[in-house]
């Protein structure tokens, strides 16, 4: 007599095949699923141009060798009723209901001769089946035809698309180089807000139109957009840099210098504060100069030297010189009280000034930064290193569509002094990137660096006083010094020449690589 | 339990041999009609003249062992023709009335050419069909078990005739095509039937083995797939059910009642046995659908008009429900 035990245990075989049976079945569908996965997400992502080649590869390999085992494995362990797999057995193996009969009727419990004799039939038959005879693996065909199409399709998308994988490199060089601004940006605006030398209205001022680059940056993170974002900013914070900034800061520097180049002067050490930048300092050395201990000649020293630095300062800073000349005048009236707090008052206004001018600086800088910042992410994209800026930075600005080539072919009308080819095709490098047929060859070039700005406004005229225009002489104005020695002192040259050179460095007009070179130059120079 | 399977299947044999020894061929129509037997209903057979249905049951009525009695069905047959009828006897000066047996009163009844009767005597068997009983002058008369009604039926001659009606249709079991023999069968019937002698049937089984029979068809095992298959099946012959073929949902007026069902599972019982089994399999359920659902199907307008066959229908609609298993 048999017992249901015998017929559970086949039963059990059983499914142990079938689980087999359909882990081989799932790995298959695994594979053409992985495979059709990797080409979806693949081609979505080059088409996006996002995806590298060896990122492709990557995720094909990923899939691949993933998901497959992962079906085989969940199929295999899905669980299976016996009673629908004694259904499903006696199907495929024409057992006539046997089986399936047979577990049910047992699970009902009936005590019926028939019942036994029921179970006796079901265990006589399925011993007569072979499980790997009746039901033998096979993979299936459909399957596997399917990931023999889709591996096709990823090997022609590996061999046919560098296009595709070679704009998704620049793409991603762009991404980066735009998340390494974002970053530049990010270090500036906490430069300015921990600034001891601005007002909080100046930091607001600075740190706003910076902040919303860095939204922008953020909300439209392509190349176009964020050179345009860039170059916007960077206009926005030169037009805080005011000429008046400059020329205060000229004017008070001069002063400063020619104030320190007199020997025992009440105000030397003012002057070398100021001739150094230093107007906090040399605010701080003025409020704090003691009349009372100096003498009747070193007062009337003071005043006049006062009344100078006044008349100096009245084109500039009338304000200022207005103190300066009270402060003068109270010391020739005797009124001591009176000329200590024109001093002082003079002395605040010296820092206002100092902050205006380093707000301008600073102003000055971040735009720099953004101009090269620019640069570097245009360069970034394949597209040549800001060049003919009017004709570039214009046409970024104006979002004309012409981003890849990144060299100034949009109708840009640069106003540069040093880039009259503004708007002209011609005026960016001889061989266009993105030239038609017909355009003069499609040879390599060389990028050439030509200073200048980034921005459509161009940059400011590099002033420097001494150069004179076509076909004059430089230097040859009247001088009552000896032995070749200057007129002007070298200190206040210096500081002259060195304000431009870190103007020219702020405005991204000097090459990168050669920076370094500039400053270290510079530095060599220093009194 | 007294009759085992193997005794079942030998008896049936049998009957099939004894049986096959007049009749040439309808090896299916015989196996029809056996199931219909062994499970308890009445068959309806039906076929152009001179196939051999009469021949058939009278074989079977030989081979059974029972009493068998033959109605030749006309227009003028009334039921107590059919049915039996008092009359009143003079035995001794007593004059009574004494009710005298009609030939429903045997085991095995031929109602020969049933539509040929009136709609009245048609449904003079209907009580002894479903009631196994008959009621004549306000008292009820038990007929003798096992007791089976095989009725036959001429689809060409219409004029004149009565056609059943699907309450009495309902009744029949199955209702079984008889066929023109092929070429081999047909040399074979010429050599028997114009021979010297005439073959006849051995007493194969006694009625008491036939109720036996069927008290052990009736303890046969079905998984309760198999009888939803049957219940889908059944609902899935109504036009209006989601399961219905197209065919179905186009020329079937009304689908088969649950008589029909309980027709469909004892016949795939029987088969089941007969095929050496302890359980009903679907193969049981396809090898008698036509049988039990072709007399059952109630065609459209359109599906008469056109002539559709109900067992076209019928496999169509066991073919689409494979999925239903």
């Amino acid at each position: 007599m048999n017992t249901l035990s015998q017929l559970t245990q086949t039963l059990e075989g059983w499914i142990r095949w079938l689980r087999l049976r359909r882990a081989v079945t799932w790995f298959a569908r695994g594979l053409a699923a992985a495979l059709g996965l990797s080409l979806l997400a693949g081609g979505l992502g080059l088409y996006q141009s996002k995806l590298l080649k060896a990122e492709f590869l990557t995720l094909i390999l990923v899939c691949a060798l993933t998901l497959p085992p992962l079906f085989a494995f969940a199929a295999y362990v899905w669980r299976i009723h016996p009673l629908r797999a004694a259904r499903y057995f006696d199907r495929v193996f024409h057992l006539e209901e046997r089986v399936s009969t047979a577990l049910e009727l047992q699970s009902e419990n009936h005590a019926v001769e028939i019942i036994q004799r029921q179970l006796d039939d079901a265990v006589s038959a399925s011993r007569q089946i072979r499980p790997r005879r009746d039901l033998p693996l096979r993979f299936p065909k459909l399957d596997l035809a399917l990931a023999l199409f889709f591996t096709l399709l990823l090997g022609a998308l590996w061999f046919r698309g560098e296009t595709l994988f070679a704009a998704a490199s620049r793409q991603r060089t762009v991404e980066e180089a735009i998340a390494a601004e974002q970053t530049k940006i990010e270090e500036i605006i906490k430069e300015i807000n921990t600034s001891e030398s601005l007002t909080a209205e100046q930091k607001e001022a600075l740190a706003k139109p910076l902040e919303d680059a860095l939204k922008e940056l953020k909300d439209n993170p392509t190349m176009e957009g964020a050179v345009s974002t860039l170059v916007g900013t960077s206009e926005k914070l030169k037009a805080l840099d005011s000429q008046q900034a400059a020329q205060i800061q000229q004017a008070l520097t001069q002063t400063g210098s020619s104030l320190a180049a007199q020997e025992e002067s009440p105000l030397e050490a003012v002057g070398k504060d100021l001739a150094k930048g230093n107007f906090a300092g040399a605010a701080s050395e003025l409020a704090n100069m003691d009349l009372s201990q100096m003498t009747p000649e070193q007062l009337q020293k003071l005043a006049e030297q006062l009344e100078s630095m006044a008349n100096s300062l009245a084109a500039t800073n009338p304000q200022l010189a207005g103190q300066l000349m009270d402060a003068a005048q109270a010391i020739r009236s005797g009124d001591m009280a009176a000329a200590q707090q024109a001093m002082s008052s003079a002395a605040s206004q010296m820092v206002q000034a100092g902050q205006q001018v380093t707000a301008a600086q600073m102003a000055t800088q971040a735009a720099g930064q953004l101009q090269q910042g620019a640069g570097q992410i245009v360069a970034a994209g394949g597209g040549q290193t800001p060049s003919q800026g009017g004709a570039m930075a214009q046409g970024q600005s104006q979002q004309s569509g012409q981003s890849n080539g990144g060299s100034g072919s949009g109708s840009g009308s640069g106003s540069a002094p040093q880039s009259n080819q503004a708007g002209s095709e011609a005026s960016s490098s001889p061989i266009e990137q993105n030239n038609g047929a017909g355009d003069g060859g499609e040879s390599a070039y060389q990028q050439i660096y030509a200073p200048s700005l980034l921005g459509g406004a161009g940059g400011d005229m590099l002033g420097v006083p001494t150069s004179g225009g076509d076909g004059e002489v430089i230097g040859t104005s009247p001088t009552t010094a000896e032995d070749g020695e200057s007129l002007v002192p070298y200190t206040e040259v210096y500081s002259q020449y060195n304000q431009f050179n870190r103007q020219a460095l702020e405005n991204g007009e000097v090459p990168v690589q050669f920076m370094d070179v500039v400053r270290e130059y510079f530095s060599s120079l220093q009194p | 339990m007294t009759l085992s399977t193997e005794k079942f299947v030998e008896y049936a044999n049998r009957v099939e041999t004894e049986v096959g020894r007049v009749i040439v061929g309808q090896g299916e129509v015989v196996r029809h009609v056996l199931v219909s037997i062994l499970a308890g209903g009445h068959v309806l057979l039906e076929g152009v003249p001179g196939l051999g249905k009469t021949m058939l049951i009278r074989t079977l009525g030989q081979a059974l062992d029972l009493k068998f009695s033959r109605i030749q069905f006309t227009p003028d047959l009334m039921p107590a023709d059919i049915v039996g009828t008092e009359i009143l006897s003079d035995e001794g000066g007593k004059r009574e009335f004494r009710f005298r047996h009609g030939p429903l009163f045997a085991n095995l009844v031929l109602a020969d050419e049933i539509n040929r009767a009136t709609p009245k005597t048609q449904s003079a068997l209907l009580e002894a069909m479903q009631e196994a009983s008959v009621t004549v002058a306000q008292k009820t008369y038990q007929l003798e078990q096992p007791f089976f009604v095989m009725a036959t039926q001429n689809p060409l001659e219409m004029e004149g005739t009565y056609p059943l009606p699907e309450a009495q249709l309902d009744r029949f079991f199955f209702k079984v095509n008889v066929d023109l023999p092929n070429v081999g069968e047909m040399v074979e019937i010429l050599d028997r039937t114009t021979g010297k002698e005439t073959p006849a049937a051995n007493k194969a089984v006694t009625g008491a083995d036939i109720v036996e029979m069927r008290a052990l068809t009736r303890t046969v095992p079905i998984a309760s797939h198999v009888k939803e298959y049957i219940a889908k099946l059944m609902l899935a012959t109504h036009p209006e059910d989601e399961n219905a073929s197209p065919l179905v949902k186009k020329f079937v007026r009304y689908g088969v009642s649950p008589r029909g069902g309980q027709a469909l599972v004892l016949g795939s019982k029987v088969t089941a046995l007969m095929a050496g089994r302890y359980n009903v399999a679907f193969e049981d359920v396809h090898a008698v659908a036509k049988a039990v659902l072709r007399h059952r199907l109630l065609l459209n307008f359109d599906g008469l008009a056109e002539g559709v066959k109900a067992d076209d229908v019928i496999e169509e609609l066991v073919n689409s429900m494979q999925n239903a298993k």
